[in-house]
């Protein structure tokens, strides 16, 4: 069938043909690892000769099962296409050519997906990761309606909030060395996220061209930069703020509003820096070809053709990092990063709910007042 | 005859990715002050034509000369100073478009000032000065503080020029400056560039997808077919016999007025 004839003719064809072999393979071996993982999910379950027990696979259970799956992979390339054909686009063409009648009602476009196979196969895996993905993580629904007394209680203290310590600093916190009233710590976590926001933007900016294919050209040096500031944000960005707030408060001072700010800012760096350098290679390329073409030179391109492209997105990613900073800024001091969160996790293990009330509607009232006035900058400017 | 202004000898271009050949040793010479008018299918390689002459091209071999120096030999700072020289307008007007127009006539004066100086937005007053001169001259003085993509096709075309102007160029390359445009545009645009040619004595190398504008505004045409150069002479000689030629078999003449 499909798969000999191509055989002879397309040595590059031939290799994504064995491409899509093993891709259908390896989703037949995710089949097989979801069917046993069922079946040792149920087998234990049932007493076998008065004791549990669980599947063990027999010797000749591994080479069964490769063996098996790669049958079943075959059996899906020679039936014609398959979900791994599917994927590298390796079109199969319909032997017998349309009627008119079946051109008319749009079958030329192909089968509807759920009717060919590849959309059987999809289907099929989706509902299989779903189902194990269940038992995997053995959600427990019962637990979410189960009356809880504790909650309960917590619940019933949070309201009404108490508001003691909005203005006047709680004595417990005597310690710390700053006054700790809600209202003095709400202050310190805004500036915390405006401030992380600021620097990270400045830092981002001009690191953001270098990380930009069309702006660093395709020399060896281009090439070197492009990759070493994207291998930056990515690496960077791909640490979560709260990890990088650890590092922090070990360097600086647990608590200290200081490592909140680094932690911020460092993956604020990362974040906006792909962002931005995404939009700069997003550009039209026709402004900077006049540019070029007046004799103008390198920064010349990026002030006059590129920035008065990109600077309203600038704008809108910049409000955006600046939502996401104040809700984060709110939560940093859980793994020490200060802040406003430093009383909301000292009440919660202390279960002084009433205060916590306090702190968390300030943070509610904080944050949802940050969003709109970003949401209406972000409207003005885009 | 004297000294040609621009020679182009040899000049062939293959694009890295795919082997696609877009020029094929082409040779030409031009006056100066000629209105040169390149045709060609889509596709013939006549922008790739165009922008190896300033350059925006890198040419894969051959040697071009203007005024004596030879271009292609020039390290990359001498050819931004060289692009001075080298006006150019293009098919989608390539301007700022968030930015006034003044900014974007000003961007044509980038390359006879300082970069510390033009990325403060600072130009020098007669500069300015030049720059209302040449909006009046395209007609668009009164537009000088609008933004630049609130202007129809043809006014941001114009814009083009006006900045094209602002080099004080003494070659305009025109990349199928109207083509983007309605005919009657064509034509008001299309006077503004012979007006540079015949009063400022700017030497023009435009493509054209019209015969007929080419016949009208063209001292000589040169055509291209696959990248290679299949017609050299005056705009009459193309018959219906070169014009089949040029643009195949099927192709059908039509008149723009």
């Amino acid at each position: 069938m499909t798969i000999y004839s191509t055989f002879k003719t397309d040595p590059a064809r031939l290799r994504r043909r064995l491409l899509a072999l093993l891709l259908d393979w390896m989703s037949w071996g995710y089949v097989a690892y979801g069917v046993m993982y069922f079946l040792n999910d149920y087998w234990w379950r049932i007493p076998l000769e008065r004791f549990y027990t669980t599947l063990t696979l027999p010797p000749w259970g591994w080479p069964a099962a490769v063996l098996g799956t790669l049958a079943m992979a075959i059996l899906c390339e020679l039936t014609g296409y398959s979900l791994g054909e599917r994927a590298l686009k390796l079109e199969v063409k319909e032997e017998r050519p349309l009627t008119k009648e079946e051109f008319l009602m749009g079958r030329a476009a192909g089968k509807p997906f759920w009717r060919t196979q590849w959309g059987v196969m999809a289907v099929l895996l989706l509902a299989l990761t779903v189902a194990l993905g269940w038992h995997i993580v053995k959600i427990d629904l019962e637990a979410l309606f189960r009356p809880s007394r504790r909650a309960r209680e917590m619940l019933g203290e949070i309201f009404p909030p108490d508001f003691r310590y909005f203005l006047v600093p709680d004595p417990a916190f005597e310690l710390r060395g700053v006054p700790y009233s809600i209202l003095n710590l709400m202050v310190i976590t805004v500036f915390m996220a405006l401030l992380a926001t600021v620097l990270g933007a400045a830092v981002a900016l001009p690191l953001s061209f270098f990380g930009a294919r069309n702006i660093m050209g395709f020399s060896p040096v281009g090439w070197l930069v492009y990759g070493v500031v994207r291998g930056f944000f990515n690496v960077f960005r791909s640490i979560e703020t709260m990890l990088w707030a650890v590092v922090f408060a070990i360097w600086i001072r647990w608590g200290s509003p200081l490592a909140g700010i680094m932690a911020l800012t460092i993956h604020t760096i990362a974040a906006l820096g792909k962002l931005y350098s995404e939009q700069v290679e997003g550009i039209d390329p026709g402004p900077v070809e006049a540019v070029v073409a007046a004799g103008g030179s390198r920064l010349e391109v990026i002030r006059y053709a590129v920035l008065p492209q990109v600077v309203p997105s600038f704008w809108a990613f910049t409000l955006y990092r600046w939502d996401i900073n104040v809700r984060m800024s709110t939560v940093i001091a859980l793994v020490g990063g200060g802040g406003i969160g430093d009383m909301l996790f000292y009440y919660k293990n202390e279960g002084e709910w009433a205060l916590l009330g306090a702190v968390v509607a300030t943070i509610v009232a904080v944050v949802w007042a940050m969003d709109y006035l970003s949401g209406r900058l972000r409207e003005r400017i885009v | 005859m004297a000294e040609p202004y621009l020679v182009v000898e040899h000049l062939t271009k293959v694009y890295e990715r795919g082997h696609v050949v877009a020029l094929k040793d082409v040779s030409f010479e031009v006056q100066k002050g000629e209105f040169l008018v390149i045709i060609g299918l889509s596709g013939s390689g006549k922008s790739t034509l165009l922008r190896c002459i300033n350059r925006l091209i890198e040419p894969t071999k051959g040697r071009i000369f203007i005024d004596g120096v030879e271009i292609t030999r020039l390290s990359p700072r001498q050819m931004r100073r060289f692009r001075r020289k080298i006006g150019m307008i293009f098919q989608h007007f390539n301007l700022i478009k968030r930015a006034t127009v003044m900014t974007n006539v000003l961007t044509g004066r980038l390359g006879y000032n300082p970069t510390w100086k033009t990325l403060l937005g600072l130009f020098p007053r007669s500069d300015r000065e030049l720059a209302l001169r040449n909006l009046e001259r395209v007609g668009l003085l009164e537009k000088a503080y609008v933004r630049a993509d609130e202007l129809s096709g043809g006014q941001q075309q114009r814009v083009g020029i006006a900045r094209a102007l602002m080099q004080q160029p003494e070659l305009l390359l025109a990349d199928e400056p109207v083509s983007a445009l309605d005919p009657a545009t064509s034509h008001s645009v299309m006077q503004y560039i012979e007006q540079m040619n015949r009063e400022d004595g700017v030497t023009v190398l435009a493509s054209l997808h019209f015969l007929s504008l080419a016949r009208r505004y063209g001292t000589r045409i040169i055509a291209l077919k696959d990248g290679e150069l299949v017609f050299d002479g005056a705009p009459e000689e193309i018959d219906d016999r070169k014009f089949k030629e040029i643009y195949g078999e099927e192709a059908e003449e039509v008149e723009i007025r």
